[in-house]
């Protein structure tokens, strides 16, 4: 692999030896990886492989230990400024972490408008823009607490979508949800790429995984131990480990 | 930089001072040697006073409104000031807090129907203005007795900080050398509290002066009478006390040697009533009804009541609102990183939690003064003072809400405010408080309303909130009933505003409830 060499500036992320420890633990382990601009690209591996670690130091919610991350060709380190990494950088969580005190309107709007310094307006049109792209238009005036767990991540996706992100980090956007919301958050995701938004995502959703990711990164306790097309790693996954997820994840 | 000459301008004001002061000690000689005979005590042009105004004739509010003092100590009190050529300022407060008021230096004398004492005199001064004579008090119809140890085995009241107690110690002593039960004793803090277990039944006499008696004729005519009048010496004599110094005790003799020679001492114990037969027993009056519906009343609206609830009301809401603003950052501290500040913070919590609510007001308002001369000076109000120690208390209850309402909300939160790139202000603001909000409120007001009724403990630093207001009134009047019933609904009244309030600011959080957020959105 190229991975000796410098990162690459023209990639959308560059990733070379990016290290993250938790006192003595070693959490990511000389991660080296480049993502393209719109390439959409699927983290797989066993819980506590480090996967959610390390696309939480995509955006520096877990600022890494070493090694360097580059976005757009800047370097990100604790001298960036982190708004504007934010909101380059979206990211939707398993459990969708809406505010629940805050309408399916206010959630989409309270970022845009304190960190973007957005009027209410304008960002109430945008945050409506979104709802409708995900389906939920009509429940803006709701409270995350009165929608299903598949509506409340549509408003989760919206309200990342608000920031207007070139980069969008999915958590295990699926795993909470039952089987028919799972194919509702799939189908946007899927639209997502399509649009051209960078996208990395941690999931156990193996027809996301193998129809629309352009490529599979496998991890296990803390490094990447492969990058491949996704039916390249699906029928031939070089490893033994990956060999034993796999066999693992098709018995379920 | 005492060896420096002084600038010319500097000479000359020296020089005009130097005759100005000259001046003025021709001109009124008079003036400089009263400045001579001052007390130590006397200063500023003010004469301090601290005396307890529970205690008709002596000391009392006359009327309804409580700044008004009465009585033959306050008329006393006013006759030394004009003697001294300066303004009485007195201050009022419960008994017990009289003398440690006077070591912190709080007022320079107190007058207040206190009797001079042998064991008093080891911490005090004590000059006596009026004779007196103990008197055991019972309901009419008891029989009369011969001796002190005919009250063996029966309960006797006296207002605690008084030194009846002690000397009942002192028969029990006799009376267990001899193998009989002891007298059994209860101490109020009030003389009218004294007086009303007499009345209700509750002990079968109370120990009191006779100069009391007198004045209480009117409100107790024909329901006690005196059933002793043991010759104790150590109860013969009321006396003006003063902090240890034997120039100003010299002074202050000659005062009341001046003041009695000329009669007015007589005079003022004339005006008062203060004079008599000991023995007599109160015969004439009118017994008050069980319940005068008009004294509620006019209690209810009285000014005293109004300004009473309306400084219980807001020392309470400016105690908490305070502590509430000083306990949330301790409480992050607090649910933050073990630190040298958290550790800190620890220890403040449990202080002011283990420590007894009035020990802290007793503290801060008698103690602290001896250490920081600064709090026993004019700016240091009760009223300071009960805003000081409340909220910090409070404050030790508040942080432990607040951690616990911040705690509740979950991580994810801030993970997700995090990755809207919202900064920690940010968060706070508009995330994490508004959900704390909502789990702190109900433990919050619950907090207040205990704090509101803790208030009532400020009487003993002498604030005028609307218990002392109550007692007060109490002591003038003698009707329980309607006074207590009048504090009562003043206080469930503010209890229940509290309480609508709270279901108010509830409403607010629907977005908790799934049920109610439906209804609300349909």
């Amino acid at each position: 692999m190229q991975h000796s060499t410098a990162p690459d500036p023209t990639a959308r992320i560059s990733i070379r030896g990016l290290s993250k420890f938790y006192k003595d633990y070693l959490a990511l382990d000389r991660i080296d990886l480049d993502i393209r601009k719109g390439e959409k690209v699927v983290v797989l591996g066993p819980s506590g492989s480090g996967k959610s670690t390390f696309i939480r130091c995509l955006n520096r919610i877990e600022p890494h230990d070493s090694g360097v991350l580059m976005i757009d060709g800047r370097v990100i380190d604790d001298r960036t400024d982190l708004a504007a990494l934010r909101g380059a950088v979206g990211m939707v969580f398993q459990n969708y972490n809406l505010f629940p005190h805050l309408s399916v309107l206010d959630n989409c709007t309270l970022a845009p408008r304190l960190v973007r310094g957005i009027a209410k307006a304008d960002a109430e049109a945008t945050a409506r823009r979104y709802l409708s792209q995900v389906g939920i238009a009509e429940q803006a005036g709701k409270f995350p607490i009165q929608l299903s767990g598949g509506q409340q991540q549509r408003v989760a996706i919206a309200r990342a979508l608000c920031m207007s992100p070139e980069i969008i980090l999915f958590d295990e956007p699926t795993a909470a949800l039952d089987p028919e919301s799972i194919s509702g958050i799939v189908g946007i995701m899927r639209d997502l790429a399509e649009q051209g938004i960078t996208t990395i995502c941690v999931t156990h959703e193996m027809g996301f995984a193998r129809h629309i990711a352009d490529r599979i990164v496998f991890m296990d306790r803390g490094a990447v131990l492969e990058i491949a097309p996704p039916e390249e790693f699906f029928t031939a996954p070089r490893t033994d480990r990956a060999q034993a997820f796999l066999a693992q994840m098709i018995r379920h | 930089m005492p060896s420096r000459s002084l600038p010319a301008s500097d000479r000359i004001l020296r020089h005009i001072l130097a005759l100005a002061l000259f001046a003025l000690a021709i001109a009124v000689p008079g003036a400089r040697a009263q400045a001579e005979d001052l007390p130590g005590f006397v200063h500023d042009g003010q004469l301090t006073l601290c005396t307890n105004p529970t205690l008709p004739p002596m000391t009392f509010v006359d009327g309804s409104d409580t700044d008004a003092l009465a009585g033959m100590d306050i008329d006393l009190a006013r006759r030394l000031a004009a003697y001294w050529h300066v303004t009485l300022v007195p201050q009022t407060m419960d008994f017990e807090g009289l003398f440690p008021s006077l070591s912190a230096q709080r007022c320079g004398m107190v007058i207040s129907g206190v009797l001079r004492q042998a064991g008093r005199l080891r911490n005090y001064d004590a000059v006596p203005y009026l004779d007196s004579g103990v008197v055991v008090v019972a309901r009419v119809g008891t029989p009369k007795l011969r001796e002190m140890a005919d009250l063996s085995g029966q309960t006797v009241a006296v207002q605690s900080g008084t030194s009846y107690a002690a000397q009942i110690e002192r028969e029990n002593d006799r009376l267990r050398a001899a193998g009989r039960p002891p007298i059994l004793l209860q101490q109020y803090p009030t003389e009218d509290q004294v007086v009303q277990q007499v009345l209700i039944g509750r002990v079968h006499a109370f120990v009191s002066q006779d100069v009391e008696l007198y004045y209480r004729q009117k409100q107790l005519g024909g329901k006690v009478t005196i059933i002793l009048a043991p010759d104790y010496p150590d109860f013969h004599q009321f006396a003006v006390y003063i902090r240890k110094n034997a120039h100003d005790d010299a002074l202050l003799q000659k005062a009341i040697d001046t003041l009695t020679r000329q009669g007015e001492i007589a005079a003022m114990a004339k005006q008062w009533g203060i004079s008599g037969d000991h023995q007599s027993v109160f015969t004439e009056g009118k017994a008050p009804s069980r319940f005068d519906v008009a004294t509620f009343f006019g209690a209810l609206f009285s000014a005293a009541f109004l300004k009473g609830a309306a400084l219980t009301l807001v020392i309470a809401v400016l105690s908490h609102l305070t502590a509430i603003v000083i306990s949330i950052p301790m409480a992050m501290k607090l649910n933050g990183r073990d630190s040298i500040i958290k550790r800190l913070l620890g220890f403040y919590v449990a202080i002011f939690r283990g420590a007894p609510t009035l020990l802290q007001l007793l503290f801060i308002w008698n103690a602290l003064p001896q250490f920081f001369p600064i709090f026993r000076e004019g700016w240091f109000t009760p009223f300071l003072a009960t805003w000081l120690s409340l909220s910090i208390n409070e404050s030790a209850y508040q942080v432990e809400i607040n951690r616990a309402a911040l705690r509740a909300v979950d991580p994810g939160q801030v993970l997700a405010a995090d990755a809207l790139g919202m900064t920690t202000a940010q968060t706070y603001r508009h995330v994490i408080f508004p959900q704390a909000l909502r789990i702190a409120l109900p433990p919050t007001i619950n907090e207040f309303i205990s704090l509101l009724k803790t208030t009532s403990l400020a009487s003993v630093i002498s604030l005028q909130e609307l218990l002392a207001v109550t007692q007060i009134q109490v002591a003038r009047t003698f009707q329980f009933t309607e006074y207590y019933a009048a504090a009562l609904v003043y206080y469930l009244a503010m209890v229940f505003f509290f309480l609508f309030l709270q279901k108010r600011i509830e409403r607010r959080f629907v977005w908790a409830d799934r049920n109610k957020a439906s209804a609300d959105a349909a």
